[in-house]
C-alpha cells in the first residue's frame, strides 16, 4: 500500500480550510454592519431629536 | 428564517459534519491500491455535487425572478453560485492533491478537469456580469437568464466522462460497462459516501440561511442610509 498520507492531510487542509475561510470573512463582514447599523440608528435618532 | 431556527440549522450541520468526518477518518476502510490519500474522495465528491446542486437552485430562481420578479429570488440566486463557486474550487484543489500521486500529476487537460474548470469560469462571469450593472432590474434579469443558460454546464461536467474517454473515475453508476474509470467501493465505503453527499446538502442549506441573513444585514444598512440621507 503506498504511503500518501501527506496527500490527504494537504487535501483535508484545503477541504476545511477554504469554508473556515469563507465563513471567517462573513463574520468580518457581521461584525462591520452590526457597527454600521449602530451608528446610523443612533444617527437616525439625533436627526429625529 | 427566525434566528431560533438558524441556530438550530447550525447546531445540526456541524454535528452532521463532525459524524461525516469521523466515518472518513475511523470508519470507512482504507482503500489498497491508492492508500490514504483515497479519503478525499468523500469530502471531494460531495463539494462536487454541492457546486452542482447550488448552480441548480441559480437556475430554479431565475426562472422564479423571470415568472416574478420578486428580488429575493434574484438574490438567492447569486448567493448560491457564491456558495457554489466556493465548494467547486474545493473540489478542484481536492481532486488536484488526490491526483498527485494517483496520476502522477497535479493537474491533466483530462475532459472532466476541462469542463469543470469550464464551470467554475462560467460562473465567475456570472459575477462578473452581476457587478458590470448597476441597474437593479437590469442586473437581476441578466442573472437570470445568465443562470438559466449556464447551467449547462453542469450536466455537461457531470456526462463528461461517459461522453469522452477519460482517466477520471466514474463514480455514480460506475457498474455502468459504457463507464471509462472503475471505483469499487466497500459498503462501508458506500454508507461513508452517501452520509458525506447528505452533511454537504445540510451544509449548503445551512450555509445559504447564514449569507441570506447576512445579505439582509447589508440591505439593512442601505435602507438606513437612505433614510437618513432622505430625512
Amino acid at each position: 500500500m503506498p504511503d500518501t498520507f501527506d496527500y490527504l492531510l494537504l487535501g483535508y487542509a484545503f477541504i476545511f480550510g477554504i469554508p473556515l475561510l469563507y465563513i471567517g470573512s462573513w463574520w468580518v463582514r457581521q461584525r462591520n454592519l452590526e457597527k454600521d447599523i449602530e451608528i446610523l440608528n443612533s444617527l437616525n435618532d439625533e436627526k429625529k431629536k | 428564517m427566525p434566528q431560533r431556527n438558524l441556530t438550530l440549522l447550525n447546531l445540526l450541520t456541524l454535528g452532521i459534519m463532525l459524524i461525516a468526518t469521523g466515518l472518513v477518518f475511523f470508519y470507512a476502510p482504507t482503500e489498497r491500491e491508492m492508500g490514504e490519500v483515497q479519503r478525499v474522495f468523500y469530502f471531494h465528491v460531495a463539494a462536487g455535487w454541492i457546486g452542482g446542486l447550488a448552480f441548480f437552485v441559480t437556475l430554479v430562481t431565475g426562472i422564479l425572478y423571470l415568472r416574478t420578479n420578486n428580488s429575493r429570488w434574484d438574490m438567492i440566486g447569486y448567493l448560491s453560485v457564491e456558495i457554489g463557486l466556493v465548494f467547486s474550487l474545493i473540489n478542484i484543489i481536492s481532486g488536484s492533491i488526490w491526483a498527485r500521486p494517483i496520476w502522477n500529476t497535479w493537474w491533466t487537460w483530462d475532459p472532466r478537469l476541462t469542463t469543470v474548470t469550464i464551470l467554475v469560469l462560467v460562473y465567475v462571469a456570472y459575477i462578473m456580469l452581476r457587478q458590470s450593472l448597476e441597474d437593479p432590474e437590469r442586473r437581476a434579469r441578466f442573472a437570470a437568464v445568465y443562470g438559466i443558460i449556464g447551467f449547462i454546464s453542469v450536466p455537461l461536467t457531470f456526462f463528461s466522462i461517459r461522453i469522452w474517454r477519460t482517466i477520471h473515475p466514474v463514480v455514480i453508476g460506475s457498474g455502468d460497462p459504457e463507464a471509462q474509470g472503475q471505483m469499487n467501493m466497500t459498503p462501508a465505503m458506500r454508507f461513508t459516501f452517501i452520509f458525506a453527499l447528505i452533511a454537504f446538502t445540510v451544509l449548503y442549506a445551512c450555509l445559504l440561511a447564514n449569507r441570506l441573513r447576512l445579505e439582509q444585514m447589508a440591505q439593512r444598512v442601505e435602507q438606513l442610509k437612505l433614510k437618513i440621507l432622505s430625512a
